[in-house]
């Protein structure tokens, strides 16, 4: 009995996973992949590839809050407070005439800096306190951008372009800027793959379901969670970096505490804990203001909420959760055929239905 | 040769004193138990020694005092706290649980040689190894938390209720294996238990708490013969 | 293996015609979806022979969307009741209805960005948005792209400046207009008086100051004898009016955008038993909104800066331009209730000011469109008061920067010459 309940449990990933274990699928997926990043800018419009690039920069806020409260559990919200010292930093550096990769650098550091010192303190408190103390970083920002007007423009905010495309590239501004945020975007997004899929991702998981475990393991918890929340932060900066490539202009609104809410909104609709599930926030993120715009500009709040409602709703676990959820929708589809079936559907086999599958997916799964 | 040493060590919960005073000592190689009724602080003399309680006394492992210490820097000295209620990840696959156990071990070979030994201590877990640990009966959570605390290489095991919420059955496996490894590794061990019939099956000695404080120490045969104690504390 | 083989094929034709279309975009040139420089003469991107259309990014969700909604809702009702008429006739010959594509950027600089990035290759011209980091966030995209960026709600200077800002112009007036207009308004006065300042510690409240410094520049009675500022996210003023108080200046400049703040101001200066005339921005000087709760009978005077026509004051029911104005905010313009904010007005003006250049643009260009647009001098839009009016030739102002001193007087405000 107790083997015939285990199967569904461990089957529904063996037929996709093992059709990804084949050695042509393992090298010709990854290219597929570059192959069509490296085509795309080329063949939209400006404005798709003005909309790509900005899905770009969210999706990289999102993975950075990913790593630290999808990946490490704590509860942050204020990443949107990293974004925008990022953006901050790289249009100060770009109006001091700075090297463009010292800008970069620092957009990086700078950020991160703050949130290991934010991370020292606020990582001691356990569970809410956590939240709050990020709460108060956009709280805080707001206020400090108007009043550092020396470096931040004040409520005027700044404005920086350093994205023309290099002379005698034949490239368009817009095309140019979509391939650095996919370059650069695309670094962050594999390095963090890297990350937790490795020693320190495993530390993060285990810090996540039970911190006493982690603990008795060897495992600091303090020690994580304050290196998740400076590498969110990291990733925060270059989220800033890549919002002022592509929106050129940053003020103290960039950094509102709404947008934080957006942003864990986007983290939560793309799929907590999940590479795909951070691209798939920041395109929810850009894309669905743009299409309640179009449905109707007075309603755009409301109709948003709806949405998000109704995402959670169909699909708790977020987008990236969709293939699964397909797959166990068809597979309890077909068991719920099974035995139901005799009655309606004389033509299906009586009773077995989900025995007489069993052996076929372990079939394929061996194929 | 004493490998961990307890001498009169306090522990609070805010305002209510749940340690009063325990003494206790485990040899190298030895299984002490640690008995009484609910509430008789059983649990926290665990966390005391685990430093996922503050606690106040003498808690010498080694020869090192550890008391103080933070929970991955006790866990680093060589104690493994399996906790009641198993603690497993259950987002996690059982290979992948077995490997947060030798988070902090570097030895490769070691580490496939122990997930063997685990999978043979405890061949139901061979079976499921690919599962997510959210997807195991209880008793099967139970051998996994038992082998995550083989995989760190401990000198010391702290188990917590091993035999909780388990079928009278799967229990008797569970610390038949548990015998089998003492036997084999040579691991101390400081158990809680609630089940007395079970536990001393596998110590040598145990102590009775009540209240916070030792009320009774002796040899699991001594301690067996005392049918009153037995009824008294033991609820057996 | 037969699905291998045709996941194969695919993924090679996949590759084969994305390679093929880099070929083609890459040889295309300038047709791409991109504006390239069109011929002299040609019409712009939004205008055809019968129809012009214009976009707006404004806040229309969040917490400013009440004048942003009016910023829409005016121009709407405008355009709307031009259509009916059969439309503007258009200084090339041509009669062209007037079509509005408004987009919501609940005051988030990067949306409205995007929204202008979306807008910009459908549209003729952006206009009428509230905001100015809203505003600034494609400021340099509308130069690179010489999309005019005209008639806009915002303050902030540099949206007027020629130089800086080709494809801009401001439609209400920079925060120095109006603390200028009220400083010429006390210099009138022959009395000797002090003025406290307490201002809004920004360039909102740097405008204002500014531009009430320029204008009491000499006159030797008026003296500033203290001056404060204060964060535009306090929670209260009260330390900086107790201070302020003790000035005992009979004059307080009180360059300040938040309402609530604004009535504790009001209420808090009376329990100090400060009681000096005070200026309001025109943003912070609603009648019912803020002087009322905030007692402000208790002062000798309220002034505040206005150019137009309050459309529930008592003084103006009977007015023409009012009338028309409200029925078609009711009929066309999507907004049935009395408009609750001065953006609708400022808004039905932006639409009869776009009227004038639409008139005297000789060619469906954006070029021509500018040039019309900077070229109205002195023309007094519907709902204005007397005395104001639209200018736009003047370097550094914006479409409005004339405004008149008013005084309250109970219930609504009255125009006033002199400062008494």
């Amino acid at each position: 009995m107790a083997r015939v309940m285990t199967a569904p449990a461990s089957s529904p990933s063996s037929p996709s996973s093992s059709w990804r274990r084949r050695p042509w699928v393992r090298w010709a997926t990854p290219l597929l992949i570059v192959a069509v990043l490296a085509v795309l800018p080329l063949v939209g419009t400006e404005f798709q590839n003005e909309t790509l690039a900005r899905i770009g920069v969210f999706a990289v806020a999102v993975l950075g809050l990913n790593v630290v409260m999808g990946y490490t559990g704590q509860v942050s919200l204020g990443q949107i407070f990293f974004l925008g010292f990022g953006a901050y930093v790289t249009a100060y550096g770009v109006s001091q005439d700075w090297n463009i990769v010292l800008v970069f650098v620092l957009a990086c550091l700078l950020p991160a800096a703050a949130g290991l010192l934010v991370a020292l303190a606020a990582a001691r408190l356990g569970g809410l306190a956590i939240a709050m103390v990020t709460i108060a970083l956009p709280i805080v920002g707001v206020p400090l951008a108007k009043r550092l007007n020396e470096y931040t423009g004040g409520s005027q905010g700044l404005s920086a372009r350093f994205a023309e495309s290099p002379e005698g590239s034949g490239l368009y501004d817009d095309q140019w800027t979509l391939y650095l945020v996919i370059a650069i975007g695309g670094v962050v997004f594999l390095l963090t793959h890297f990350l937790v899929r490795g020693k320190y991702g495993r530390a993060f998981a285990i810090v996540k379901g039970n911190e006493n475990v982690a603990a008795s393991m060897g495992i600091s918890p303090y020690r994580y969670k304050v290196l998740a929340f400076t590498i969110a932060s990291a990733i925060g900066g270059v989220s800033g970096f890549l919002y002022m490539l592509v929106i050129q202009y940053t003020s103290p609104e960039t950094m509102s505490f709404g947008h934080s809410i957006e942003l864990l909104a986007a983290m939560v609709i793309g799929g907590a804990a999940s590479i795909v599930g951070s691209l798939l926030g920041g395109a929810f993120y850009v894309l669905v203001p743009q299409l309640t715009n179009q449905v109707d500009a007075s309603l755009t709040a409301l109709l948003q909420g709806a949405i998000l409602l109704v995402v959670l709703f169909v699909l708790p676990g977020g987008l990236a959760s969709l293939p699964r959820a397909l797959t166990r929708g068809r597979r309890r589809l077909r068991a719920g055929r099974g035995p139901a079936a005799p009655p309606t559907t004389p033509s299906s086999t009586p009773g077995s239905g989900t025995a007489a599958e069993q052996p076929e997916t372990e079939r394929q799964g061996h194929a | 040769m004493t490998l961990l040493e307890l001498e009169d060590v306090t522990a609070s919960y805010g305002p209510v004193q749940v340690l009063d005073g325990v003494t206790l000592s485990v040899p190298e190689n030895g299984a002490v138990g640690i008995l009484g009724a609910n509430g008789a602080g059983k649990t926290t003399t665990l966390r005391a020694i685990s430093g996922t309680v503050r606690a106040g006394g003498r808690i010498v492992f080694d020869g090192k005092d550890i008391r103080g210490m933070r929970p991955d820097q006790v866990a680093a000295q060589g104690i493994a706290h399996v906790p009641e209620g198993r603690g497993t990840l259950g987002d996690l696959t059982v290979r992948e649980n077995l490997m947060v156990g030798a988070y902090l071990r570097k030895d490769r070979k070691g580490i496939d040689e122990d997930v063997d030994y685990c999978l043979d201590l405890f061949p139901n877990l061979r079976e499921r190894i690919t599962s997510n640990a959210s997807a195991l009966s209880g008793g099967e959570q139970q051998m996994l938390a038992v082998s995550r605390g083989i995989m760190s290489k401990p000198r010391l095991m702290l188990l917590d209720e091993a035999s909780l919420g388990l079928a009278p059955s799967t229990a008797k496996n569970v610390y038949d294996a548990i015998r089998r490894l003492r036997v084999e590794s040579g691991i101390a061990m400081l158990v809680v238990e609630q089940n007395a019939n079970l536990a001393f099956t596998l110590v040598d000695t145990a102590t009775v708490l009540e209240t916070g404080r030792n009320a009774l120490t002796g040899s699991s045969a001594e301690l067996k013969g005392m049918d009153e104690i037995r009824r008294a504390y033991l609820g057996g | 293996m037969k699905r291998h083989l045709g996941s194969r094929k695919a993924v090679g034709i996949a590759a084969a015609s994305a390679l093929a279309l880099t070929v083609t975009a890459c040889g295309g040139g300038n047709d791409a979806g991109r504006g390239g420089d069109a011929a002299e003469g040609a019409p712009s991107p939004g205008i055809t022979d019968t129809s012009v259309t214009l976009g707006i990014t404004t806040p229309l969700s969040g917490a400013t969307a009440g004048p942003g909604t009016c910023t829409v809702a005016g121009v709407t009702a405008y355009m709307g009741m031009k259509n009916a008429e059969g439309g503007i006739e258009f200084g090339d010959g041509k009669t062209r209805t007037v079509e509005i594509e408004a987009l919501d950027d609940t005051y988030d600089p990067q949306q409205a960005k995007a929204n202008y990035d979306q807008l910009k290759d459908d549209v003729f011209a952006m206009t009428a948005g509230l905001g100015t980091p809203t505003n600034r966030a494609w400021l340099d995209a509308a130069i690179a792209d010489e999309v005019p960026q005209v008639l806009i709600m915002t303050g902030d200077p540099i949206f007027s400046e020629t130089e800086q800002s080709p494809w801009q112009l401001g439609f209400v007036p920079i925060y120095q207009n109006e603390g200028e207009a009220f400083g010429e308004l006390l210099a009138t006065s022959t009395e000797e008086h002090k003025v406290a300042i307490l201002a809004q510690n920004d360039d909102y409240g740097e405008g204002y100051v500014e531009g009430f410094k320029s204008a009491i520049e000499g006159s030797d009675n008026i003296e500033i004898v203290d001056e404060l500022t204060y964060e535009a996210t306090d929670t209260s003023v009260d330390a900086q009016l107790t201070e302020l108080a003790n000035s005992e200046a009979d004059i307080f400049f009180n360059a300040m955008s938040v309402t609530p703040l604004m009535i504790s101001a009001l209420q808090k200066a009376q329990q100090l038993g400060w009681t000096p005339s005070w200026f309001l921005p025109s943003n912070t000087s609603s009648p019912t909104a803020i002087l009322e709760p905030g007692g402000a009978a208790a002062y000798p005077g309220i002034y505040s800066v206005s150019f137009s026509k309050a459309p529930q004051s008592p003084a103006f029911a009977e007015d023409e331009d009012v009338q028309t104005y409200l029925s078609a905010l009711k009929d066309y313009g999507n907004y049935p209730d009395p408009p609750a904010f001065p953006h609708c007005q400022w808004s039905w003006m932006v639409g009869a000011t776009l009227e004038q250049a639409f008139q005297n643009m000789e060619e469906p260009t954006r070029d021509s469109f500018m040039e019309a647009l900077r070229s109205i001098e002195g023309y007094e839009a519907p709902l204005m008061l007397p005395d104001t009016s639209v200018s736009t030739g003047e370097d550094g102002q914006p479409a409005v920067s004339t405004v008149v001193v008013q005084k309250f007087n109970g219930r609504g405000y009255d125009t006033v010459e002199t400062f008494e």
